[in-house]
């Protein structure tokens, strides 16, 4: 049983370092959400990550049915909470929407996803 | 005595037969045989495109990773027969996961088994197994993604006391294994969307076949994660908690050379937290082969994420690049 102890020790010790641990880095919320529908077109884009992103290998955009980009082009991180990963947007005509993202967290994990918006006048 | 092995998905427990004139003996055997279902190795979670396919209890998952399960708890209850009076078995796992390079990784294991009442108490440690597993390039388009492994069991690592009762492998074995994994995300089918399936196909190919049969081991899972709904579908407003839910079905079976198939069907549900994961399955007896050993069971697993908890020491490869030069 002495190894079993040993064994529920290190969960233990690792459990503990756990809560100050990195991590990828997924999708929390954004705005507009993921899948809703905006009634006008939104100034901007907001993604809010798990975790702390680096700023330099983290973008966004968005494209349009054909797959035109059609955001500014400005993503960036926010300096003041980098978990915040933002970019403007034009008047957007209304129609279906599709967010593409692509994010490594400062623990140097890469993930990237993609979720649909809908603009109705 | 004839001879215990498992299969490499289900950890079902097989007696063999010691001769080919004992080939009927060994059908009644195997069918009677001790079934205990639990997890056995390399229980990572993989990410390919928008997909995580989480770390499954009783099967493994298409991906390598720097990952600690510990503990993985079983309870089975152990019907009567034979002349023996019921009794149940507890098992106390622990696995780790270590990438050797970015898609390369080695799995180790073994688990403390109990059992009490069915006739004997008895307790000890199992054999010791390593797998080496090498994952292929995915889809990230088509969240499809394929592994292929080898996993190796020790006979002789585990408690002397364990191998003389025929609960666990007196002859080493190999089985050579398949993983897949596919995610519905590229569908257009809406809310559905959030499914995966993931298998496990594997041949374990005993070190003596004259005295202990070699085992197809086949086992599926259908998972629905909610985290893929929120981030990829439609972001639902409900509590933090049930954005974090998988519900899944593992189904294993194992059908060895001489012997009925048995195996298990196991519902249940996963939360994944950003630096681990906790698990519980009902473990249902598949067949009337698999009922006469056990009963419906229990499984729960704590699992930790290495990678995301120590990025920079244990949790990366020993070597930073990748077979396939795709990463």
């Amino acid at each position: 049983m002495r190894r079993i102890y040993s064994l529920l020790l290190v969960t233990a010790l690792l459990t503990s370092g756990a809560a100050a641990a990195l991590a990828h880095a997924f999708l929390d919320h954004a705005l507009p959400a993921v899948g809703s529908t905006s009634h006008g077109s939104p100034p901007e884009l907001r993604l809010w990550f798990t975790q702390e992103l680096e700023p330099a290998f983290s973008t966004v955009k968005v494209v349009d049915a054909s797959g035109k980009q059609v955001d500014k082009g400005d993503a960036s991180v926010d300096p003041q909470d980098r978990k915040l990963l933002k970019v403007s947007l034009p008047p957007l005509a209304p129609g279906s929407y599709k967010v593409m993202w692509r994010v490594t967290s400062v623990d140097t994990h890469t993930t990237s996803g993609s979720f649909p918006i809908q603009i109705v006048p | 005595m004839p001879s215990a092995s498992r299969d490499p998905l289900t950890r079902c427990w097989h007696t063999s037969a010691p001769s080919v004139a004992a080939r009927a003996l060994a059908l009644l055997a195997a069918s009677l045989a001790l079934v205990i279902a639990a997890p056995r190795h390399a229980l990572a979670h993989a990410v390919c495109g928008d997909r995580v396919f989480p770390a499954t209890l009783v099967m493994d998952d298409p991906g390598v990773g720097d990952e600690l399960s510990l503990p993985t708890i079983l309870y089975t209850p152990i019907p009567a027969g034979g002349g023996n009076p019921s009794g149940r078995s507890i098992d106390y796992g622990f696995e780790w996961d270590k990438t050797i390079t970015k898609d390369l990784g080695f799995a180790f294991n073994d688990d403390y088994f109990t059992r009490y009442g069915a006739g004997q108490n008895l307790n000890g440690w199992d054999n010791i197994t390593l797998t080496l597993k090498d994952e292929l390039p995915c889809s990230e388009a088509h969240e499809f993604m394929v592994s292929v492994g080898v996993i190796r069991e020790f006979a002789g690592t585990g408690s002397q006391r364990l191998i003389n009762a025929g609960v666990i492998a007196s002859v080493s074995n190999t089985t050579p294994t398949f993983y897949a994994g596919k995610g519905l995300g590229d569908l257009p089918i809406g809310y559905l969307r959030p499914l995966a399936v993931t298998v496990e196909l594997g041949y374990q190919v005993s070190d003596w076949h004259s005295t202990s049969p070699n085992v197809w081991a086949y086992a599926f899972s259908v998972q629905y994660s909610m985290p893929y709904l929120q981030q990829h579908v439609k972001a639902l407003d409900t509590p933090g908690f049930f954005t974090r839910l998988v519900p899944l079905v593992e189904v294993s079976l194992s059908t060895p050379e001489i012997g009925p198939t048995t195996g298990t069907i196991s519902p249940g549900v996963l939360y994944e937290a950003d630096t681990w994961q906790v698990g519980i399955e009902a473990m249902i007896p598949a067949n009337a082969a698999t009922r006469q050993s056990q009963g419906t069971g229990v499984i729960a697993q704590f699992h930790l994420f290495l990678d995301d908890i120590f990025p920079e020491s244990l949790g990366k490869p020993l070597f930073n690049t990748d077979l396939w030069g795709q990463r």
